[in-house]
């Protein structure tokens, strides 16, 4: 990963995005004016900041007359629930491949690796969207069809670092003292490769976000009323010339959470991973 | 007699590698026929510029590497190819790298119980004996490798080694990496355990004169044979071999007299997929014959315990090595460049 060379004030503007996002996503369902199914016709399309019958509306309504704030709040679980879930998945499968695959080699590697080649030559929202088309579109299948398909960066990456961590002499050195293979991966390769797979993990949660706004916008994704960004970008799109905050919001709060975890994951070296002996001295100097 | 705490006899490696044009495999003799014996207590030191197969070796007598020929015996008794844990425990090893051998996500404390707990035998107060026997204090087990410095690190290494008692110690380039200040620390340190628990050392090293600092006896490895062998004095006093003559005359020196002369070799050490008919070192002797091209010479014995593998050697005192520079020779060698394509 690369190192973190950007200032602090950076740092400190994508920590205040996502900072905010989040406190949305987590605060806003506990106010009491959180609704986000409601629907009141005569209160629609109401722009943000507008007060209508004694109540305030930070960031307006809908066409229907919903709380956008509060849609926003309920989207944000949804799409970060999916998210957080796919990421676990393929983090799982991804790193099990990956280490087998490097630990062994031969025709395990050989079969990991051309599962990769595969899963690559397809491309995943096509996947996706067979699969839904197939099985209708459900929530929990596209949570694990999202996190099927996206093993195969951490697969690499780990399947990369175990093949030069099994020639490390710390490795080398339990073998010689009767370490064997699960003792090696469990103690050694594990814990040294799990710090790249959680930087990886923040861009891939990113991706996986983008991702099923845009299966969300096309329909196959999570399904009205309960709303997710990228359902709510699709929604506002036909009001995009006269109201375009509609999905102009949506498309922000994607935007805050997404850019937010990168900025702040490349910000993130490790603590004790092989190459952060360096930056330990760094840090001391 | 009692018997050699290490005692390993016609060990051979043979890797198989991929031909440059990509069809068929050829063999590369890694370590040929290599046989020696340490009694307990005392040191080997094993010479030789890299890429000569020593490192294999010592991975070998470790058990790192399945040798493909010959025996390895632990106090007298063969050791099986797949090892128990017993036998692992008898032989353990200390790397070069002092920054890549330790993890750098353990404490020191966790490092040196590693070996313990994988063999069950873990308790506190024995991870804190082996750190105050090299040296540190047990305060340092809370610590990270990154906060230690490459001296420190080494003792790390050697404790965690002495941790399941072994008999034999491999030390692999164990010093190389260190400044010189340290390094004698260091091997100060391995004395004093060699004393203290009776260990025997197979003490792999480029540097002669570290060697000579730590050995009882010396093996001079080439291309993957050992070219000559015997006690530190008479290997270092009067070396018999033409390669060892070279190196030593390469030795740097403070005494003027010796400074005088030098053998230089030319050329690199021949590619080992290509090794030369007969005398292995022929292609870069400067007492090459045509006999040599034909006829392999044996690891003979000349006096004693000392032994050569040169149809021509004859022990010569140091200071008279000037004598021998490749300028005193008859004829030009030829054959140095053709190994290499």
């Amino acid at each position: 990963m690369m190192p973190a060379p950007l200032g602090s004030w950076s740092m400190s503007f994508a920590a205040l995005m996502l900072g905010t996002i989040l406190a949305v996503i987590v605060v806003v369902p506990f106010l009491p004016f959180y609704d986000p199914f409601e629907q009141d016709i005569m209160s629609g399309l109401l722009r943000p900041g507008t007060e209508q019958d004694g109540r305030f509306y930070v960031l307006g309504t809908d066409f229907l007359g919903r709380d956008m704030l509060s849609r926003i709040a309920l989207a944000g679980r949804v799409s970060l629930m999916i998210a957080l879930s796919a990421v676990a998945i393929s983090l799982v499968i991804g790193v099990l491949l990956g280490l087998l695959a490097g630990w062994f080699r031969g025709p395990v590697e050989n079969l990991v690796m051309g599962l990769a080649d595969l899963q690559l030559a397809v491309p995943r929202i096509l996947v996706v969207i067979a699969v839904t088309a197939v099985l209708g579109p459900d929530l929990i299948t596209l949570t694990i069809l999202l996190g099927l398909t996206s093993w195969v960066s951490y697969g690499r990456v780990a399947r990369a670092m175990a093949l030069s961590l099994r020639e490390r002499e710390f490795v080398l050195s339990a073998t010689t003292q009767g370490a064997g293979t699960g003792w090696n991966l469990r103690r050694h390769v594990l814990p040294n490769v799990m710090p790249q797979m959680l930087i990886l993990s923040s861009y891939e949660l990113g991706q996986i976000i983008v991702i099923e706004a845009a299966l969300s916008y096309l329909g196959l994704g999570v399904q009205p009323p309960v709303p997710s960004w990228g359902l709510m970008i699709s929604e506002g799109q036909q009001f995009l010339e006269v109201e375009p905050y509609l999905s102009l919001l949506p498309g922000l709060a994607i935007f805050m959470l997404v850019a937010g975890a990168q900025f702040l994951s490349q910000r993130f070296t490790p603590e004790g991973a092989p190459d952060a002996d360096l930056a330990a001295m760094r840090r001391r100097r | 007699m009692r018997a050699a705490a290490l005692e390993v006899a016609g060990l051979s490696k043979e890797f198989h590698v991929r031909n440059s044009s990509g069809w068929g495999r050829r063999a590369l003799r890694a370590v040929d026929d290599v046989s020696f014996a340490i009694p307990p207590g005392r040191t080997l030191g094993l010479v030789g510029e890299s890429g000569c197969g020593k490192s294999t070796l010592g991975r070998m007598i470790v058990g790192l590497i399945p040798p493909t020929g010959g025996t390895i015996r632990l106090g007298g008794e063969t050791v099986r190819a797949s090892r128990s844990a017993a036998e692992r425990r008898g032989i353990q090893m200390v790397f070069q790298d002092p920054y890549a051998s330790l993890d750098p996500r353990m404490t020191i404390h966790e490092v040196v119980a590693e070996p313990l707990r994988i063999n069950g035998l873990y308790s506190a107060g024995k991870v804190d004996r082996l750190l105050t026997q090299v040296g540190l204090s047990p305060d340092a087990g809370q610590r990270r490798p990154a906060q230690f410095s490459g001296g420190q690190r080494q003792r790390i290494a050697i404790a965690r080694a002495l941790a399941l008692d072994p008999r034999v110690l491999i030390l692999d380039e164990a010093v190389s990496a260190l400044d010189v200040s340290i390094q004698a620390q260091i091997v100060n340190l391995l004395r004093r355990l060699q004393r203290d628990l009776g260990l025997s050392y197979l003490f792999i090293s480029h540097d002669l004169s570290v060697v000579r600092h730590i050995s009882d006896e010396v093996a001079v490895m080439y291309l993957g044979r050992i070219v000559e062998s015997g006690p530190r004095a008479a290997v270092f006093g009067a070396p018999a071999h033409p390669y060892t003559q070279a190196l030593l005359s390469a030795v740097p020196s403070v005494h003027r007299r010796d400074r005088t002369s030098r053998i230089v070799l030319e050329g690199d050490l021949p590619n080992p997929l290509d090794r030369p008919e007969g005398c292995v070192f022929r292609s870069r002797c400067f007492k090459a014959a045509p006999r040599c091209a034909t006829e392999a010479p044996a690891l003979a014995a000349l006096d004693g315990d000392h032994r050569a593998a040169c149809h021509f050697a004859e022990p010569t005192p140091r200071d008279r090595l000037a004598r021998l520079a490749p300028a005193d020779r008859p004829e030009e060698k030829t054959a140095s460049k053709e190994d290499h394509p």
